[in-house]
Order: C-alpha cells, then sequence, then structure tokens
C-alpha cells in the first residue's frame, strides 16, 4: 500500500563541501541515498519535498557535519494478507518468485492451486493447468502476501495464490 | 467414593437380597393376611407407603440400583443402616465416618420428605396432586410412580372393606421380615469383616482421605525379601511364582508368600531382584526353590523396614501400546527405529515392525557350500551391515530363492525369508523388551515417514499421529513457553487456538484468540499431550531442535496436522519439521547464527584455493571453491575468512569494470546470469535466485564474464569517496569542488571554434554546435559537415588569430571564461599539473631517439627538471626523463617503446605502465624506487647518471658504486633482458665509461642468459 510519510534522515557532510552550496549537496545526497531504498519495512519510492534540513553539526573528532533532514516521501509497505500484482522472475520446481516493485515474493509449491503443475518445455520451466493458465516468467500474478520478512535493505516475502480470483493474469 | 461404596458393603447386600423376600412376601401375605396384630402400631405412613411399594419395588430395584435405600428398605432401615454403620465402623477413622454420614444424610434427606409428601397426597388428593408436580420435576423418577400411586387410591374405594386392613398386614409383616433381614445383614457383615479384615483395611487404607504415615507398614506386617535372579529373567520368575502358587494352593503345603514383585528395568540396578513378600525366609526359600533363573545361592535379604515404602514407589511408567515407535538396542538392528505391532500379554515379548537391512546374499561366498545342511553353524561373515531397505521378494529371488516362501493369506504381501517373516516389506520380529529402547527414542521425521509412507501403496501419508505423539510426547514439558501460539487438537476443545499464558507442569493455561466462538478472550487450561503449537503460513519460525535442520531460520509455506514446511531464509529450500520443534523467530538471519561464517562469505582454504560459503550448519560448512568443486568443511579449517571489499573492481572479458553487486553474465557454458558476490584473483563469484544448487553461487573467471547491467555506482556512494571530495587529493586539480552543479546549464563550449586534434579531420577548425558530458558537434569550417568528437580531442582556439588556447576547454567545462588571449604565461597554476604530463611526452622522446646520443636525453632531462619546480607530479615527470637519460634506458627504451608503455621503465615492465614509478610495476622500472633495495643510492647514481649526460665525464664512481645494487635486481628481474641489445650498445656509444661499463657488462650477461624467460 502506498504512503505519505514524513522520515527523517541524517546525513554527514564532508567539510570540503561547506560553503554556500552546501545545502544543494545535501539535497543531492538525500536523493541519491534514498530515494529507492528500503528500509526493512518499506520502500521509498519518491521524495515529495524536504521539509527542512536542521542546523548543521559538526560531529566531534571528525569534521564531518551533520544534517538532520526531514522530507516527505511517498513510500510503499507491503502488508500481510495485501494482494498485489507482480511480474514473475522465475520459476522453480518448488514454486516461483514474483517480483512486486522492489519485493521479492516466493509462491510455494504448497501455495499454488494443485491443478497447477510444475512443468518444462524445453528450456522454460512453467506452473500450467495445461489450459488457460500458466505462470512462468515474465508473467503477470496476482497474490496475496501471506509473510513479510524485512532485513536492513531489503524485503522478503512469501505469497500464495491458492485462493478464488488469484493467480495468473490474462493478458 | 471408594470408601463409600466398601462401607457400604452391608447395604450393597440388602439390596441384592431386597427383592426375593419382598416379592416373595406379597405372596406369604396373602396366605396369611392376619398374621401381625401389633401392625396398628406401626406409623400410618409406612403402612401406607408399604404397601404402595409392590408395584413399583421392580422398577425401583432397577432403576435406583446401588442407592437402593428408597421406599423398599424404609425409614427405619435407613436408621438402622446407620446405626450398623457406626457399630460396625468402630475402629475406623473419624473422617471416616463422617464422610460416611453426609452420604446418608443425603440420602435421607431426600428420603423423608418424598414420604411425607407422598402422606399428604394420600389425604387431600387433589391438592396434593398440583403440589406435587412442583416437586417432581426434582425427581424425575417419581413420575414413573405417580400412575400407580394415583390408580391405588383409586382401586382402594373399590377394594371390599377390610382389604386395607388386609394390606396393612402384609406390610407389616414385610416390615418384621425386612427388620429381621436387617439383623441377619449385620450379622453378616460382621462375619465378612472378620474374615477379610485385612482387606478391609487395605480398602479404607486407599481412600484418599487417610494420611500416607498410616499406612506406612508396620512391624507387625509381613517383611519384604530380596532374592537375584538370573538380569532380565523376573517377569519370567514371578510368573512361574505364580503358576507354583496357584498349583499348590489347595494341596497340603500352599507356598506361604503374600506377594512377589519385581523392578527391573533393563539397565536399571533393580535388574536381577525379585523381591517376596513373607512372614519368614523360609517361606521365601520354599517358594522359589526349583523355580529357574532363581539364584538360590544367595539367602534371601530382609529389606528394612523404612525402605519398603520405596520399593513399591510407582513411578509412571510408560505404557506399551502398539503403533509406538522404539529402538533396538543391539543386533543387527541397533539403533534403527521400530514400530510395535503387538505386546504380549505379560509385557515381556513384543512384535516390532522394522524396515530390514537385508543383502539377500549378495556378501556371501557364492561358491562355499551353505554348511547348515551339515549341522555346522557357518560363521556370520563380518560385512557392513546392510542399508535398511523395505522387503523385495524380486531380490531375494535372485539368490536365496530357496528360503523364500509365501505365505497363504489375502493379501499375498507376507513372505517368509530365511525363518523371518516379512509383512508389507517390514520385517516382523518378536523381540524381549529388554532389547528395546523405549524411552528417548527421539525418531526423526525421515525415520518415521519410512514407516508410515510405505505402509500404503497409493502414496497417500498415513502417519500414525497419535502413536507417533505418544512416543514424542514424553519429553515434552519444556515444549511449550509461555507466549506460544497453540492449538487444541483434541478432546472437547478441539480446534481452539490461542497463546499459552502460563505453563505448570503438564498444564498449559491458554488465553483463547479471538474467532473462537463463546471461548474468545477467555483463559482455559489444556493438557499438554492435547496442544500443539500453531503456525500460519507466513509466519517467520526458527527450528529449535529435534532434527537436522536445527537453527534454521524460515517462513511456514505450510501446516498439515502436527507437520510444518517452511522455506528457508538461507537457501529458499523447502524443509519439514514437527511443530513441537519450531518457534517463532523474531530474529532474522539465516542459520546457525553462532558460526563465525556467514552465509556467502569468501574464505580462504588454502594459500590458492579461496571459496564462497554456500551452506552454514550447526558443525559444517558447505563451500564451493574457486574451481567450482563443492567441499564440506570444518570450520576449524579454514584458515580465514577474507573480508569483502565492496570497492573491489575487476574487468571483464570486454574490459568493462565490474564490482561488487554487479549483474553479470557468463558468456559461455551454461549463460549463468547472477550478482556479483565477490571477486578474488580473477575469479568472480557470483548468486542468483533461479539456480538451486549451491544456494544459487556459481564461480567463473573474470575473463568469462559479461557485465549485464552495472549497480549504478550506488555501492561506491555508500562511503564517501574523499578522493573525489577533497580537493586536495584531486588527480585533476580539483577543478570542480561540487561535482553535481556540473552538468547543469548549457555547456560553454556551444558556439566556441575548435580545433581538431587527432583523427582523419586534424588540424581542421569548426564550431561546436552541440555538446554532452564528453562529446561535441563540431561543425568544420572548410567542409559542411558535422563530426562528433570526443572533446579531448578539441582544443579551444581563439576565433580570430587560430591559435590554440591551451586549457581552453578545460577552463570551459570547469565554468570559467576562458583566457581572453592566447599564450602560456596566464596559465592557471591548478593547471599546472597538466604540464608534467607533456613533461612526460617531452620524456618520452629521449628514449626514443636514446640512440641518436645523449643530447636528448639531456633536454628531455631539462625538461623533467624544470618540472620538477612545479610539483611533487612534475618531480615524477622528472624521473620520466631520468628513464629516458639513464644510458641503460637506451636499448630497454626500444623494448619499453614495443610494450607501450608511456615511458621507458614503464614499458620495460609491461605491468600496465601507466607511469615509470607505479610501484605495481614488478620490473625494473622500480628499481630506482623501489623499497626492497638495501641501497637507496641506486636512484642517486640515477640521477647522477642524469648529471653525466650533463658533464659527460665525472661520475663513474657513482655508476661503480652502485653497479652491484641495481645489479642484483636485474638477476631478479626478467625486464632486463630487454637490455640485451640496448646495454651493450649503450656503453659502447658512451665509451668513456671506461670502469662504469664493466660491471654493466658484466651484468648484461646474467639477464641475457635468462632472456628466453622473457620471452
Amino acid at each position: 500500500m502506498f504512503f505519505v510519510k514524513v522520515l527523517e534522515h541524517r546525513i554527514h557532510l564532508h567539510p570540503s563541501f561547506f560553503g554556500a552550496q552546501a545545502s544543494d549537496y545535501i539535497l543531492d545526497q538525500l536523493y541519491r541515498d534514498r530515494e529507492g531504498s528500503n528500509t526493512g519495512t518499506m520502500m521509498i519510492v519518491a521524495i515529495i519535498d524536504v521539509d527542512d534540513i536542521s542546523e548543521p553539526k559538526i560531529v566531534p573528532g571528525s569534521g564531518y557535519a551533520e544534517y538532520d533532514v526531514s522530507y516527505r516521501a511517498i513510500v510503499w509497505r507491503p502488508f500481510r494478507g495485501e494482494v498485489v500484482d507482480g511480474l514473475v522472475s522465475s520459476v522453480v520446481n518448488n514454486g516461483f518468485f514474483v517480483d512486486v516493485g522492489g519485493l521479492s515474493v516466493f509462491v510455494s509449491k504448497a501455495m499454488i492451486p494443485p491443478q497447477l503443475k510444475y512443468t518444462v518445455e524445453g528450456a522454460t520451466p512453467s506452473f500450467t493447468d495445461g489450459v488457460d493458465q500458466t505462470v512462468e516468467r515474465g508473467s503477470q500474478v496476482r497474490l496475496r502476501i501471506k509473510g513479510i520478512r524485512g532485513e536492513m535493505g531489503q524485503m522478503f516475502a512469501i505469497g500464495s495464490i491458492r485462493e478464488d480470483y488469484l493467480g495468473p493474469l490474462l493478458q | 467414593m471408594a470408601s463409600i461404596l466398601d462401607q457400604d458393603f452391608p447395604d450393597e447386600e440388602e439390596d441384592d437380597f431386597n427383592p426375593a423376600p419382598e416379592i416373595g412376601s406379597d405372596d406369604e401375605a396373602d396366605e396369611k393376611p392376619e398374621a401381625n396384630d401389633d401392625a396398628d402400631d406401626a406409623p400410618p405412613s409406612r403402612n401406607e407407603r408399604s404397601r404402595s411399594r409392590p408395584q413399583r419395588d421392580d422398577d425401583d430395584d432397577v432403576k435406583d440400583g446401588e442407592t437402593g435405600t428408597d421406599g423398599v428398605v424404609g425409614f427405619g432401615r435407613d436408621e438402622d443402616d446407620e446405626g450398623d454403620e457406626k457399630n460396625a465402623d468402630d475402629d475406623e477413622d473419624e473422617e471416616d465416618e463422617e464422610d460416611e454420614d453426609d452420604e446418608e444424610e443425603d440420602d435421607l434427606e431426600g428420603q423423608p420428605s418424598r414420604k411425607r409428601r407422598k402422606k399428604h397426597r394420600r389425604n387431600q388428593f387433589i391438592d396434593a396432586e398440583a403440589e406435587v408436580d412442583e416437586e417432581d420435576e426434582d425427581e424425575p423418577e417419581e413420575d414413573d410412580d405417580l400412575p400407580g400411586e394415583e390408580m391405588h387410591p383409586d382401586d382402594l374405594q373399590e377394594l371390599p372393606p377390610g382389604a386395607d386392613r388386609d394390606d396393612r398386614k402384609h406390610r407389616e409383616l414385610d416390615r418384621q421380615r425386612e427388620a429381621q433381614f436387617q439383623m441377619d445383614v449385620e450379622e453378616e457383615a460382621a462375619r465378612l469383616k472378620e474374615r477379610y479384615g485385612r482387606q478391609s483395611r487395605a480398602a479404607g487404607a486407599s481412600s484418599a482421605i487417610v494420611p500416607q504415615r498410616l499406612l506406612l507398614p508396620t512391624p507387625d506386617d509381613p517383611r519384604i525379601f530380596r532374592m537375584k535372579c538370573k538380569p532380565g529373567k523376573e517377569k519370567e520368575v514371578i510368573i512361574s511364582l505364580q503358576a507354583r502358587i496357584n498349583e499348590r494352593a489347595n494341596s497340603r503345603e500352599p507356598v506361604q508368600i503374600f506377594s512377589a514383585f519385581e523392578r527391573a528395568k533393563p539397565g536399571s540396578p533393580m535388574s536381577g531382584m525379585l523381591y517376596l513378600e513373607a512372614r519368614r525366609t523360609e517361606d521365601v526359600q520354599a517358594a522359589c526353590d526349583g523355580i529357574t533363573n532363581v539364584f538360590m545361592g544367595t539367602k534371601p535379604l530382609m529389606v528394612p523396614l523404612e525402605e519398603m515404602p520405596d520399593l513399591l514407589k510407582v513411578t509412571k511408567e510408560k505404557q506399551l501400546e502398539p503403533g509406538m515407535y522404539v529402538r533396538i538396542r543391539r543386533g543387527l538392528y541397533q539403533g534403527d527405529l521400530a514400530q510395535l505391532a503387538e505386546v504380549e500379554a505379560n509385557g515381556t515379548e513384543v512384535t516390532v515392525r522394522l524396515v530390514p537391512r537385508l543383502d539377500y546374499g549378495l556378501n556371501e561366498d557364492a561358491n562355499g557350500p551353505m554348511q547348515d545342511a551339515n549341522g555346522q553353524k557357518r560363521k556370520r561373515p563380518v560385512a557392513q551391515r546392510p542399508p535398511p531397505r523395505l522387503f523385495s521378494d524380486t531380490e531375494a529371488k535372485k539368490r536365496h530363492g530357496k528360503y523364500l516362501s509365501k505365505q497363504g493369506g489375502l493379501s499375498g504381501t507376507v513372505w517368509t525369508y530365511q525363518n523371518k517373516e516379512y509383512v508389507e516389506g517390514f520385517l516382523m520380529e518378536q523381540l524381549r523388551l529388554n532389547h528395546l529402547q523405549t524411552e528417548d527414542v527421539n525418531p526423526t521425521l525421515e525415520e518415521v515417514t519410512k514407516f508410515a509412507t510405505s505402509s500404503t501403496n497409493d502414496g497417500t501419508e498415513n502417519l500414525d499421529l497419535a502413536a507417533l505423539a505418544a512416543t514424542l510426547k514424553t519429553n515434552t514439558a519444556n515444549e511449550f513457553l509461555p507466549g506460544d501460539k497453540v492449538e487444541v487438537f483434541r478432546g472437547e476443545q478441539k480446534g481452539v487456538s490461542g497463546r499459552s499464558i502460563q505453563v505448570y507442569g503438564d498444564v498449559v493455561k491458554v488465553r483463547v484468540d479471538p474467532g473462537n466462538g463463546a471461548l474468545s478472550g477467555r483463559t482455559l487450561e489444556a493438557p499438554i499431550r492435547d496442544l500443539r503449537k500453531l503456525f500460519r503460513e507466513g509466519d517467520h519460525v526458527k527450528v529449535i531442535g529435534g532434527s537436522k535442520y536445527t537453527d534454521e531460520v524460515g517462513m511456514v509455506v505450510r501446516t498439515k496436522d502436527d507437520r510444518v514446511t517452511l522455506l528457508t531464509d538461507s537457501n529458499q529450500t523447502e524443509i519439514t519439521v514437527f511443530s513441537k520443534d519450531l518457534r517463532e523467530a523474531t530474529d532474522s538471519g539465516g542459520a546457525a547464527a553462532d558460526s563465525k561464517f556467514d552465509l556467502f562469505d569468501l574464505v580462504q582454504l588454502d594459500v590458492q584455493t579461496v571459496g564462497c560459503v554456500i551452506k552454514v550448519d550447526r558443525e559444517s560448512l558447505r563451500i564451493l571453491d574457486q574451481n567450482g568443486s563443492v567441499r564440506t568443511m570444518l570450520p576449524s579449517n579454514i584458515s580465514n575468512k577474507i573480508e569483502r571489499r565492496n570497492n573491489a573492481v575487476a574487468t571483464d572479458r570486454d574490459g568493462n569494470e565490474m564490482k561488487v553487486e554487479d549483474t553479470i553474465k557468463e558468456y559461455s557454458g551454461e549463460l549463468k546470469a547472477g550478482r556479483v558476490l565477490s571477486l578474488h584473483r580473477g575469479f568472480v563469484f557470483a548468486q542468483t535466485r533461479e539456480r538451486a544448487e549451491n544456494a544459487g553461487v556459481w564461480v567463473n573467471r573474470n575473463s568469462n564474464i559479461q557485465v549485464v547491467a552495472a549497480k549504478g555506482g550506488k555501492a561506491a556512494s555508500a562511503g564517501m569517496d574523499l578522493t573525489k571530495m577533497n580537493p586536495a587529493l584531486k588527480q585533476n586539480g580539483g577543478a570542480m569542488p561540487m561535482p553535481p552543479p556540473q552538468a547543469k546549464g548549457r555547456d560553454r563550449l556551444i558556439g566556441k571554434t575548435v580545433k581538431l586534434r587527432t583523427g582523419p579531420s586534424k588540424g581542421m577548425i569548426g564550431i561546436v554546435k552541440d555538446a554532452t558530458a564528453d562529446e561535441a558537434k563540431v561543425e568544420l569550417h572548410a567542409k559542411n559537415k558535422i563530426l562528433t568528437v570526443k572533446k579531448e580531442m578539441l582544443s579551444l582556439t581563439d576565433p580570430k588569430t587560430g591559435k590554440a588556447i591551451p586549457g581552453g576547454i578545460q577552463s570551459l567545462a570547469m565554468g570559467r571564461p576562458p583566457p581572453a588571449g592566447g599564450g602560456g604565461g596566464g596559465r592557471p597554476p591548478s593547471s599546472g599539473g597538466r604540464t608534467p604530463a607533456y613533461a612526460a611526452g617531452g620524456g618520452r622522446t629521449p628514449a626514443w631517439k636514446q640512440d641518436a646520443g645523449a643530447r636528448t636525453p639531456a633536454f628531455g632531462g631539462g625538461t623533467a627538471y624544470g618540472g620538477g619546480g612545479m610539483g611533487g607530479q612534475t618531480a615524477y615527470g622528472g624521473g620520466t626523463s631520468y628513464g629516458g637519460a639513464t644510458s641503460y634506458g637506451g636499448g630497454g627504451g626500444g623494448g619499453g617503446g614495443g610494450g607501450g608503455g608511456g615511458s621507458v621503465w614503464g614499458g620495460a615492465g609491461g605491468g600496465g605502465g601507466q607511469s615509470t614509478w607505479n610501484p605495481n610495476t614488478a620490473t625494473g622500472g622500480r628499481t630506482p624506487a623501489a623499497p626492497p633495495f638495501p641501497n637507496t643510492g641506486a636512484r642517486t647514481p640515477a640521477y647522477g647518471g642524469g648529471t653525466a649526460y650533463g658533464g659527460l665525464e665525472a661520475p663513474t664512481p657513482g655508476y661503480a658504486g652502485s653497479a652491484p645494487t641495481p645489479g642484483s635486481g636485474y638477476q631478479d628481474q626478467p625486464t632486463p633482458g630487454g637490455f640485451r641489445a640496448g646495454v651493450y650498445q649503450t656503453p659502447g656509444g658512451y665509451g668513456g665509461y671506461g670502469e662504469g661499463a664493466g660491471p654493466y657488462g658484466a651484468e648484461a650477461e646474467t639477464p641475457g642468459g635468462e632472456g628466453p624467460r622473457y620471452d
């Protein structure tokens, strides 16, 4: 789900940047550091604006200046139970991986309807029921997030398509 | 209750006896109606009551069973009964009696009220009816009476006069008989009590409320004697003792022991002991005499009085049930899991199901005759025990067809092979209990599934969960912790889920989750054996024990009954474990957090070999080494961990830069793709999720890798790159204090007049029409053509004079206005940094022109020294020229040029050759500067050499002195091989060197000899 959230970020600025353009650099650094980053629970999609850049403080011992920047950003946070669409990134024999934005979701065989069978045709593995539903690399899939594990800098989730209205989307 | 039953003993007797006289009494009463005249004295209630009895008698006896105190016996009887009790139980405890009284009173309370009611009813018929109805709801059994009762008064009216009285007489008789009978019963009770006094006492003793100390044996009681017997045969001895007692019970000399027991368990100190309760030692000996396996040699030992209770302490013993799992203690199947198929009644022998370990005669000597026929025992060949596999008749038929026979049966899956029975592939074996291990069986899921899946042919799993649970539930006391999510899986509350909030003993207090109906939010207590941990899909859990997966962390993908399948975090594989082995994990991270190696760490295996950790187990690591082979190693065998260097850079086969985290692809082979994990000496470890084996890690040489997508320098910007930030460290003079603003705005070069410095259009002048960061579109003046050229190919020219403006483009890029006029005078000092580069170019010149004579190097040297005045880098430039200046550079210069180096020495080194002083160049180029040389004087003569060219006379001694030093250097380094031509010539050219040339000549031979190595 997408949210607008006020966040804070602390930036250390090397003394050689001290000067009139320091704040430019801070902003630049902020965008570079935070946009597209993952906090472990959410992903910062875009920074909307910067609310405040604090007065810098010199960090004793290093000479760096420390800025606290508060900014508003659009964040995306997946929730357990949420239904999301994603793109299948790879299919292995015990399930398949789906990229939902920056979140990688694994759908285990146990969470795939039994009529979808693992088959390998040529070099492309897929889960298919032989009729109209096929999950292979590149298919769009709608799934329900069953569990999320977040670590600093990355998220991982498992999902299920073993429910009505979930599974490969018909193109 | 037990005590009450016992004390009610007479009562029950009475109950049994009651019907007979009662029913009989009717007949008797009919025969002699006037027998008792004193019936008038009897209270009317009793009279009438007894009159109402006969009709309902049978009903009541059936219905009221043991209470039996209703109507039949009547009020009087109750009292009698109580008195009776009191007499009989004089020697009993007060508590006991009180308890009894309470019970009696309960009965009484119900009783009189009923009687009173009945009397009432008799007198005021209709009103009473209404009243009764209400009360009857309390005592439904009365309903059955009502029709009879109702009938009765009506009948009464119709009866002939006197019939009422007649009936009364009957009742009177009944009552008297009853009283008589009461007396009989009392007597009977007394008699019984006398005969079975001991039992009675014992019965009283079993009451829970008798203090334990009163039950302890007294010196008057029989003593317990210990006898020794063959260990393991205790039960048999007891059984034969019992047989003997029965046998001699009615003989002249019965066995004089009260009881016999044993407390042996396999391996316990009590094995081989037998206990008999008797009065005298002789009785014990007489009882045991002649029984096999009893060691009569040891005298019976009298167990001290105070130890007797300990001997009988009940330790809860696990009841063996078919379906339970046990382990075999010895023999071929030692340690194997077995399932109990049958338990013999005596509890000493069981039949177990085993997965057989058979080799079907494959390891036998085929030529050796089977000597069993001759009665000689063949020695069992000491062979490895075969792996457990289900019995296969086809295999057995191959070589051992003669030992195989099919047993009759419908299923056709029962075979006899070598006198052993195989059912559905399992070996059925009869074993003694002491050959089995019933405690701490801890079957693993793998073992259990072998029993489960193979028992049905359709492949469906039918784990006998209950049996398994019975085995597993032994040491589950610490299975649950407060806070665990649990589910009641059997019993009344089956299906209820909640969180445990308290665990004590075998009971868990559970706060029920919302969504469980009326129980939601309530707290209930459930025994551990009815509980199991509950996990839902997506839960992040950790394996805490019980399997080889201990410490794995993962997410639950499926739960089925007791089994939970989870996807491990570490390598994305699915494992199935029991829910009891799981706990909710709060910590993320892979397995074995205590291991000092993490997944995907780069480790040093030996001097040449590195590897990447692909699996961290509790005690071992699986490592993919640089050659692509996988080894399992102990952490202690690994010399060290190579710290990850995020800024390591390698080149791919196209020469592109490759960093950690970049997406790469194999150029040949399987075209594996992946993300770079680490770069190490020409090997690239990469990981991909698409591949299951080796946790997706693969390794290849960097020359066989193509970069697909760089990660965009994100990794680099993670840490601040001071070389870029700090102007002082900038190679190009820190022209750009702030990198980001650079790209802003229109490129200042646009519209400027430029001259092409190289390429086919070299020398042409044009106007820049458009520019990007490093390219410009130039509209040529001469031709109507727009060329796209790199900016460094351009030089800014003055549109009027056509002269080049040195550094003009750079200054434009820096956002400074270009210098108005040409001329080197106005050079900004910062761009002075470039001068040495030119100087270096100048320095190169002498190298090329070495043969032409000494003057050129002298010039070059001059330039260099001139440059040296401008700063540190320039000084190195001077070094370059020095290289040119040196005589030994001469021929080397030629070789160096061939190597494509930027300078003489660098070129000779061939190791990148960007700079003369590149310390990485492991060549002669290092010679003057290399620290390993003890004599830094080496450099001095070199400079001296430079000077020498200036003067051409003096420094010969300098050369001589320093000659050994570079000499040794030359020996080490193949580079001078390139000097073969030059060096010989050069001294020749410098004929004036005399002594100086001598050592060089000597030196030159050595590398010359090693020349091939260089080639």
